[in-house]
This record gives C-alpha cells, sequence and structure tokens, in this order.
C-alpha cells in the first residue's frame, strides 16, 4: 500500500481530499463542532499536500498521473505543472484562511443550511484543484464543471428571490459557456486527435489541414467557454453572484471560481495553441483588446457602486482583464507578471472581500456611505481594508506592485505603449473609487441627520461608545479577525518576499517552459 | 447447459411468469418470490451469454438443432449480448424496487401485475435475441400486449392511455409486418442472415423499396420517434410507478436496437444512404425529436409526463446517432441505448419514490425533498445531471461521441441540436432542484417550518432505496469506465467499425 502515498500519487489526493471532506461534513450534519473540523482538517491537509508538490516540480519536474481512460486517447490524468500549481497553491492556502473565517461569520449571523454551505464549498475545491491540475482538455471540463454546478447552492444560499434569481443567471451564464468549452474541446480533438496540455502548444498541425478562420472560431469558443474569467460582455454574473454569502464570494468570487477561467484561458494560450500559433493567427492582439476594453469599463462600472461588494466585484473583473492582458501581450515578462498576479491578487482581493464581510456581519453595513466613522470602531478591518485596496492600485510595498511591474515592462517590451497606458489608467481608476471608501470610513462625520432619523438606534449602540471596539467583542469576531489580518500581511510580506511559498520560481519555471530558454 | 444459454434467456422469464400466475392464486407473495427467482436466473444466464460471446464471438442457435429457414434460429452477437445484459440487470433491479409500489398501488392484482411483467422481459429478451424477422414480429407483439395491459392496469386515465397505446402500437406492427410480407414474397425467406444475402440484387426492387420504408415507419412508431411519438407521454404519465419504471427505459430502447438491426444487419448502409438517402431523413427527424421533446418536456408540471417528452428527445439522440452513419456515431448511439435505459431507469424510480412519499407526481410535490427525502434527491441529482450530460456521469460520454462522429459527418444540425437540447435540459431539471432546494423561496411561503402544507413524508423502505441507489451509482460508473464497456464490447458491436 505504500505506493499509494508516493509523490506520483500526490496530485490525486489532492483531489480527492476536499471530496472526501464533502462526505465527511454532510455524515457530520447534526454536530456543527465536528463538521467545521473536517473542514479546517482537511483544508490543512489540502495545503500541505498541493505545497509539498513545489520543490519536487522545481527539482524533479512536472508529475504526471493518469488513472484510468475516459475516452480513446483522453485519459483522466493529472498533469503537475508550475502553472497548474500556482492556481491550485493560491486557491488551497487560501481555503486555510476562509475555513477559519466562514465559521465566524456564518456562526454570528446565524445562516441556515450551513451544512449545504460546507458542503458545497468543499466540493468547489475539489472543482478548482481539479482545473489546475488537470493534464488534459476533458479532464479539465470535467472539474470546471463541478466548480460551476456546486457553487450554484452557495450563490442561492439567501434563498430569497433576488438570490435564487442570482443562482439563475449564474447557471445561464456559466453552463451556456460550458457548451462552448465543449465544442472548443470537440474540435481540438477533431483536428488533431489529442487534448494533452502541451508548453508548445497542440495545434499547430491543425494549420495544415484546416483554414484560419476555423482556428480563430475554435479560439472565440474556448474564450466564450471560460465565461468564468468574466471579461466583458460576459461578466454579468459575477456582480450579481455577491449576494452569496461572504466567504463565498471571498474564496470563489474572487479566487477560486473567477480564476478557473482565466488560469483556463491561460492554458488555451500557452498550452493548446502556443505563442507562436497564437501570433500567426493574431488572437494575441484580439485578446488584449478583449482586455483591455474590459480593464477600462469595469473600473468605470466600480466608480458608481454603492454596495460595498459589488464594487469589489467590479474591482475583480478589471483585475481578471489585467491578468488576460498579461497573457495576451505574448511577452515572457508580461505573463510572469500575469502569472504571480493570480496569487497576488487573491490574497489582496480576499482580504478586501473579508473586511467587507466582517463590517457586514458585525456591524451590519453594506453601504459605502453608511461606512461613516467606522474606521473608529473597527479600526483593524478597515486598516486591512485599506492595505488590500491600496494593494490593488499597485502601489509599494504591496504584492499587486510586483505583478503590475512585471506586466508593464511586459507591455514595454513587447512596444505596446498604448496598453501601458491602459495598464496606468486602470491602476488609476483604481484610486478613484477605493479612495473615498477609505475616507469615509476614517475622517467622515457621522451626518447628524442619521442619529435623528432612521435607525438611531444602531447608530447610537456603534458610536456611543467608541473606546468599545466593535470587532473585538465576542470570541466569533476573532474568526473573522484573524483570517483578514493574517491576508493583509501576506500582501505586504508577498512584496518583500515574492518567492514565498515558490511563487515566484513558478512563475519563472512556467515562462521559461512557455518560451524557451530566456 | 451452457450452450443452450441463448434459448433459456427466453425460456427462464417465460415460465416464471405462469408459474407466477398460478403462485398468485395460492399465495399473494408467492408471485412476486417467483418473479425474483426467474430474472435472477435470466440475469446470471445473461452474464454467462455476455461472457461466452466475449471469449468465442457470436453465437448461432438452431432450437431443437433444426436448420433455418425450416427450424427456429437464435442469434447472439455482442450487440445482442450487450442488450440481453442490460434488459436482464434492469428487469431484475426494478422488479426488486416495484414490489412496495405494486402493493400499494394495485394491491388486488399483484400476481397478475407479475404474469405480464414477466412476459413483457420475455418479449423483449426474445426481441433482441432472435434472428429471424417473423419470429421478431411474434416476440414484438408479447411484448407490445404485455405493455398495453401493464399501462391500462393502472388507475384513472391510464385505461385511455393504455388503450390510445393499443391502437397506434398496433398500427405500428402492421406496417411492419407488412414490410415483412413484401420481403417475404421477393425473397422467399425471413431469416436475417439469409436477407442480407438474397437481398441486394433486387435493391432496385420497388417493393422491396417500399418494404424498407414500411419496416421503418413501423419501428418509427414504437421507438415514439417524432412525430410519432403520441402515444408515450400519456401511456408512461398514467401508468403505476412500477411499469413506468421497466417500460420507460427499455421499450423504445430494444426498438431502436431493432432499428439497427434492420438497418444495418438486413439490409446494408448502402442501401439506406445510397437508394434512399434514409440517413440523412434520420439526422434531420432525430434532431426535430431532440428539440420538439426538449421544449415540450419544458412545458409539463407533472413529473413523469416531462420525462416522457426528455425520452422523446432522447431517442432523437439515438435515432440521429444512426443516422449519422459513421463508426463513432453509431457507438455514441449505441452507448446512449444503455446510458439511457439507466438514467430512465434512475429518474423513474425516483419519480415512483416521490409517488410512494407524497401521493403525487406533481413538480410541486419535489418541494424540499432535499430535506425531506435526502437520499431520493441524491439519486435525482445523478440522474438529471447524466441526462443533462455533466461529466462524469454516463451522459456526457455518449453524447461526446455523437457530437465526434455529427462533426466528422458535417452534420451541423445535430451537433446543434443536440447542444441545444443540453441547455433545455439544464432550464429543465435545475427548476426541479430549486423547488428540491429552496421550497420557500419559489411559493413566496413564509419561513420553513411556519406553515407545514403537508404532513412529513414518511421514509421509503430499503427495498425501493437500494435499487435506485444502485442504478444512481451505475450511472455513474458507467461514465467513469465506459471505454471498459466500449473496448470489451461495442468495439465488435458496431456494424460499421469491421
Amino acid at each position: 500500500m505504500t505506493h499509494l502515498f508516493t509523490m506520483t500519487h500526490r496530485p490525486l489526493w489532492a483531489v480527492l481530499c476536499p471530496l472526501v471532506v464533502a462526505l465527511l461534513i454532510l455524515t457530520a450534519r447534526n454536530r456543527p463542532n465536528l463538521r467545521e473540523s473536517w473542514t479546517l482538517l482537511g483544508s490543512v491537509i489540502l495545503g500541505h499536500l498541493v505545497v509539498s508538490m513545489t520543490p519536487w516540480l522545481l527539482t524533479h519536474g512536472p508529475l504526471y498521473f493518469a488513472w484510468f481512460t475516459l475516452l480513446p486517447a483522453i485519459d483522466f490524468a493529472f498533469r503537475v505543472d508550475a502553472l497548474g500549481l500556482i492556481f491550485a497553491t493560491t486557491s488551497a492556502c487560501l481555503w486555510i484562511l476562509v475555513s477559519l473565517y466562514a465559521i465566524g461569520y456564518m456562526r454570528t449571523l446565524k445562516e441556515h443550511a450551513q451544512t449545504r454551505f460546507y458542503f458545497s464549498f468543499a466540493l468547489a475545491l475539489t472543482g478548482a484543484i481539479g482545473t489546475a491540475l488537470a493534464a488534459n482538455l476533458v479532464t479539465l471540463f470535467i472539474f470546471y464543471e463541478i466548480l460551476t454546478i456546486s457553487t450554484y447552492p452557495l450563490v442561492a444560499h439567501e434563498e430569497s428571490p433576488a438570490a435564487v434569481a442570482a443562482g439563475h443567471k449564474y447557471l445561464a451564464y456559466l453552463l451556456t459557456s460550458g457548451v462552448f468549452l465543449l465544442i472548443g474541446i470537440l474540435m481540438t480533438y477533431f483536428l488533431v486527435g489529442a487534448t494533452e496540455f502541451n508548453p508548445r502548444g497542440i495545434l499547430t498541425p491543425a494549420l495544415h489541414t484546416t483554414s484560419r478562420l476555423t482556428l480563430q472560431m475554435v479560439f472565440f469558443c474556448f474564450l466564450l467557454g471560460f465565461a468564468k474569467a468574466a471579461w466583458m460582455p460576459v461578466h454579468a454574473w459575477l456582480p450579481t453572484a455577491m449576494v452569496a454569502p461572504t466567504p463565498v464570494s471571498a474564496l470563489l468570487h474572487a479566487v477560486a471560481v473567477v480564476k478557473a477561467g482565466v488560469f483556463g484561458i491561460t492554458r488555451i494560450v500557452c498550452h493548446i495553441y502556443g505563442i507562436d500559433l497564437m501570433q500567426a493567427l493574431g488572437l494575441g492582439t484580439a485578446l488584449a483588446v478583449i482586455a483591455a476594453v474590459t480593464l477600462i469599463a469595469a473600473n468605470c462600472y466600480a466608480i458608481g457602486q454603492q454596495n460595498i461588494k459589488r464594487l469589489l466585484a467590479y474591482s475583480t473583473i478589471n483585475q481578471l482583464a489585467f491578468i488576460i492582458l498579461g497573457v495576451a501581450l505574448l511577452s515572457p515578462m508580461a505573463l510572469k507578471g500575469a502569472l504571480l498576479h493570480i496569487p497576488f491578487h487573491g490574497f489582496m482581493k480576499i482580504t478586501l472581500f473579508l473586511c467587507a464581510g466582517a463590517i457586514a456581519a458585525i456591524a451590519g453595513v453594506k453601504k459605502i456611505n453608511d461606512l461613516a466613522g467606522i474606521g473608529r470602531v473597527m479600526p483593524l478591518t478597515l486598516g486591512a481594508f485599506a492595505v488590500g485596496a491600496f494593494g490593488m492600485c499597485g502601489a509599494p510595498p504591496l504584492a499587486g506592485f510586483i505583478s503590475k511591474w512585471h506586466v508593464a515592462l511586459g507591455a514595454v517590451e513587447s512596444e505596446r505603449l498604448l496598453l501601458l497606458l491602459v495598464i496606468c489608467a486602470g491602476s488609476l481608476l483604481d484610486v478613484v473609487y477605493f479612495f473615498p471608501v477609505i475616507r469615509t470610513a476614517f475622517f467622515a462625520k457621522i451626518p447628524a441627520t442619521e442619529i435623528l432619523q432612521g435607525d438611531w438606534e444602531e447608530s447610537v449602540s456603534l458610536y456611543s461608545a467608541p473606546k468599545h471596539r466593535l470587532e473585538t467583542q465576542s470570541i466569533l469576531s476573532l474568526f473573522m479577525l484573524i483570517p483578514l489580518a493574517i491576508t493583509a500581511l501576506l500582501s505586504i510580506w508577498l512584496c518583500l518576499r515574492p518567492n514565498t511559498l515558490w511563487l515566484y520560481d513558478l512563475a519563472h519555471r512556467a515562462v521559461t517552459r512557455i518560451f524557451g530558454a530566456l | 447447459m451452457t450452450e443452450h444459454a441463448p434459448i433459456l434467456i427466453v425460456i427462464l422469464p417465460l415460465l416464471a411468469s405462469f408459474c407466477a400466475f398460478f403462485a398468485g392464486w395460492r399465495l399473494k407473495r408467492g408471485s412476486h418470490v417467483i418473479a425474483l427467482g426467474g430474472l435472477t436466473a435470466g440475469f446470471l444466464t445473461s452474464i454467462g451469454l455476455l461472457r461466452q460471446v466475449l471469449s468465442f464471438g457470436a453465437i448461432h442457435y438452431r432450437l431443437g438443432g433444426w436448420e433455418p429457414p425450416w427450424g427456429i434460429a437464435l442469434h447472439v452477437d455482442h450487440l445482442a449480448a450487450y442488450m440481453v445484459v442490460l434488459i436482464a440487470s434492469l428487469a431484475l433491479v426494478t422488479a426488486v424496487f416495484a414490489k412496495r409500489t405494486v402493493e400499494e398501488e394495485l394491491p388486488d392484482r399483484i400476481a397478475l401485475f407479475w404474469c405480464l411483467y414477466l412476459l413483457f422481459i420475455t418479449g423483449l429478451l426474445g426481441i433482441v435475441v432472435t434472428a429471424d424477422l417473423f419470429n421478431l414480429f411474434v416476440l414484438l407483439e408479447v411484448a407490445s400486449l404485455t405493455g398495453y395491459t401493464l399501462v391500462a392496469i393502472g388507475r384513472g386515465r391510464a385505461k385511455f392511455a393504455g388503450f390510445k397505446y393499443l391502437l397506434v402500437g398496433t398500427i405500428g406492427a402492421t406496417f411492419y409486418l407488412i414490410g415483412v410480407g413484401y420481403l417475404y414474397i421477393m425473397t422467399g425467406s425471413l431469416n436475417m442472415e439469409d436477407l442480407r444475402i438474397l437481398l441486394p440484387p433486387l435493391y432496385e426492387s420497388r417493393v422491396v423499396r417500399t418494404a424498407f420504408l414500411f419496416i421503418l415507419f413501423g419501428f418509427g412508431i414504437k421507438t415514439a420517434l417524432f412525430p410519432l411519438h403520441a402515444w408515450l407521454p400519456d401511456a408512461y404519465t398514467h401508468a403505476p410507478s412500477a411499469v413506468g419504471a421497466v417500460m420507460a427505459p427499455l421499450m423504445t430502447k430494444v426498438m431502436a436496437y431493432v432499428m439497427i438491426r434492420v438497418l444495418f444487419d438486413v439490409f446494408t448502409l448502402d442501401f439506406a444512404v445510397a437508394v434512399l438517402r434514409a440517413t440523412d431523413a434520420l439526422v434531420w427527424t432525430g434532431a426535430a425529436a431532440i428539440l420538439f421533446g426538449a421544449v415540450m418536456a419544458l412545458s409539463q408540471n407533472d413529473f413523469r409526463r416531462m420525462l416522457s417528452y426528455v425520452i422523446v428527445a432522447e431517442i432523437g439522440y439515438i435515432v440521429g446517432g444512426i443516422g449519422v452513419a459513421n463508426a463513432t456515431a453509431l457507438k455514441g448511439a449505441v452507448l446512449h441505448i444503455a446510458n439511457d435505459a439507466l438514467m430512465m431507469a434512475c429518474l423513474f424510480q425516483v419519480a415512483g419514490l416521490v409517488t410512494y412519499q407524497t401521493k403525487g407526481q406533481r413538480i410541486d410535490d419535489f418541494n424540499g425533498i432535499f430535506r425531506t427525502m435526502p437520499v431520493t434527491a441524491a439519486v435525482f441529482t445523478v440522474g438529471a445531471l447524466a441526462i443533462i450530460g455533466v461529466p462524469p456521469t454516463c451522459g456526457f460520454f455518449s453524447k461526446w461521441y455523437l457530437l465526434l462522429g455529427a462533426i466528422d459527418a458535417g452534420q451541423w444540425v445535430f451537433v446543434v441540436a443536440l447542444l441545444v437540447c443540453t441547455l433545455i435540459n439544464v432550464a429543465l431539471f435545475f427548476r426541479i432542484f430549486d423547488r428540491g432546494l429552496y421550497a420557500h423561496a419559489q411559493t413566496g411561503a413564509p419561513a420553513p417550518g411556519m406553515a407545514p402544507s403537508k404532513p412529513p413524508p414518511g421514509n421509503a423502505p430499503l427495498s425501493m432505496l437500494l435499487p435506485a441507489s444502485l442504478l444512481a451509482l451505475a450511472v455513474i460508473l458507467m461514465g467513469v469506465f465506459n471505454q471498459v464497456v466500449v473496448n470489451t464490447v461495442l468495439r465488435f458491436a458496431v456494424p460499421l467499425e469491421n
């Protein structure tokens, strides 16, 4: 039996781990403490499994594990390479923190159907890790669909008509896009008879048998298929999905789900088409245009938002477009930046979401205008929020600076100065909508009218005792506070030490493989 | 003993059928025990048959040693063995499941039900193994007549549905019989292999062409191929739960099998393509059936009626796949016969479970099932995802072959129909997931616990939950290990491969 636990089998265990956790959660449905222990234990084990593969990869090269044959010439197989590990590490590590946070959040709000929540959450992690480690398009498709379906009950968790409608919108967008993904996979298989990922791309031979137009169409099928990347105009599901509980928005709609989309696009660009074919077909430019338009438009949408989570959703769309732009530039430096932005943005954005959730759960505030003065009663939370917000803008010493720097360098390297301008404008616009939030929270005076009218009872309880720290009132709040403090600190740490968890090495290795020796 | 397996597979349920009827006079429970015994024996024989075919190739069996064309000939090749195992195993699983629903819904006709059930299975198994077009007709009538009766045995509108089924089904059988008659006039033979040799010189004959069309039309009715499907929704909606659970998965699928037999083993593909352009017609009809079935399913409020229209769409998959007529698509069609049988058995058992617990079969009766009947809900989830075609359930893989074959043949209409149907199925089943998951959000009723409109349903017995769970597991395993099935059985079963 010992051979089952060798390094070769580790990707399988990594994928199965959250699945087993999901089943254990079901069996412990009547014992909340045991149920949450399973989640926490599972997340720690998963984190260990994923991270432990990194040093092996860096010294021995990719791990390949084929389980059984799915279809002719297609195995149910996992291939652990640098690109996949970046995504898997991000999801797995953040799952630990979000599990901790979810306990505080769900219990503070006394949410219903918590077993369903934790079950679907663990299942979604299976989908995310499987997507990251899949060795071919069909295996990726299987996990990608698991991710879509398992997050549906999470989006509609509240069960209010609005939440159910949001769930429907979510499914309508993502399952329709799944059909396009399937077309893309089928066409790839039809054209070259394989779906394995390869750093040089696999579609090049198809140029001899089919027209350029077909290959371009297939690429757009893939692009539509990865609507999880929320590029415009297939982004509308993401802001709507913000009715979900905050842990869901944080881990899934800032990290696992949306990054699965971006990750998929990266896979297609680098490992199915290959850089040369992308250039030959002119698809890099097309992708860059889409990304640039999304980047600017999403920021413009964000400026008008009143709901904090919706604002963050548009900010996510903007950052995802930034990653896609980095990939679309087809330059080594930009790709490295884009790959680094997957974990870096994940850490920073999750900080913001966790803060928004903590504010909503502890103080009951969801609108930006109602934040007035809240920085004084929840200084830690809002401090973390400020850190995350600065990171979004790409200010040093935050992780966002490193990745944005690389992508900007890449834009210069490939002589696309207009796109450099877009990147700078995007970062500027980030400041425009994040700054008012921070200003309101820390410096705005509490409007007198609000105390007289409205829910003054709440206002009094909030502000009458300023010395009373709202955020440290109960032990449950600490469950929320600690994770968000950790992610905020990590966002800074990752700027100073970008090679934490070998993230920089991984990105470097992935780029080297795709572009050849630099 | 093993060399007689081809006839034993037909004889065993037939004998059990008579025994069950007489046993029912003395002891009501006796008939079910005998049915289970007969079906278990049949199932074991079918496994033996499959192993025999896999190791020694196709079996030609002469009943009583009489050579055809005088004697009765049976022919079991890979495709037939595959179907025999499918029918025998589903019949057994459904028989276990049906015990309680029959006691509940037909308390005074238990013995009669089991007698007819076994005769029905006898007919289906006979259809699959026979090598003679006229024997096929006889066995078809055995299965059909018992089928009409099984539908009509139910309450309320079931009698009318059964009568409608009888009328339409008889017309279909008559078309088939006339077609076979014409072939007999032209060739003087009814044996399938004989005909395969005798027919090609006569392909230009108008009589042979008419015969081909009559036979195809007859099967069109029997498979409920759109627009000849009208008998199906009524029959499957009003029949007793147990009948729905056995007929819906098997009847139309066996007919699709016979269509493959006639199209590729009696006639040749060249005939169908070159002389009649029948395959293009099949693809277009299949595409129309898929879209029609999916849209009609969307507008139903009765769960079993909805499933009936899903069957109409699924038949479109199979017939369209036959029409695409390349090895890949045909593999998909044959794989989908088994997959669809499993999915439908799974979902009709869910319907039976819901009816057993809530006394209703409307979609509204699914409100809150994830809380009140979690096992049923889990089985339903698997079945529904398989129909939608979400991997790794089996529905995805047959669809993969069908799509790939259609792309290869340039049948884009069929590709689009399949993909659109997938999306409609999403809407179809997520409508029910919503009711099951978030019941109070749908009805606008106050929070749960405030207004219990119905008493909480009692627990379903294990004898119903176990078969249903087994089927759900089979739906997943059939998907995950589809290559095992394809490589060991279907590779030889698909007519165009060799």
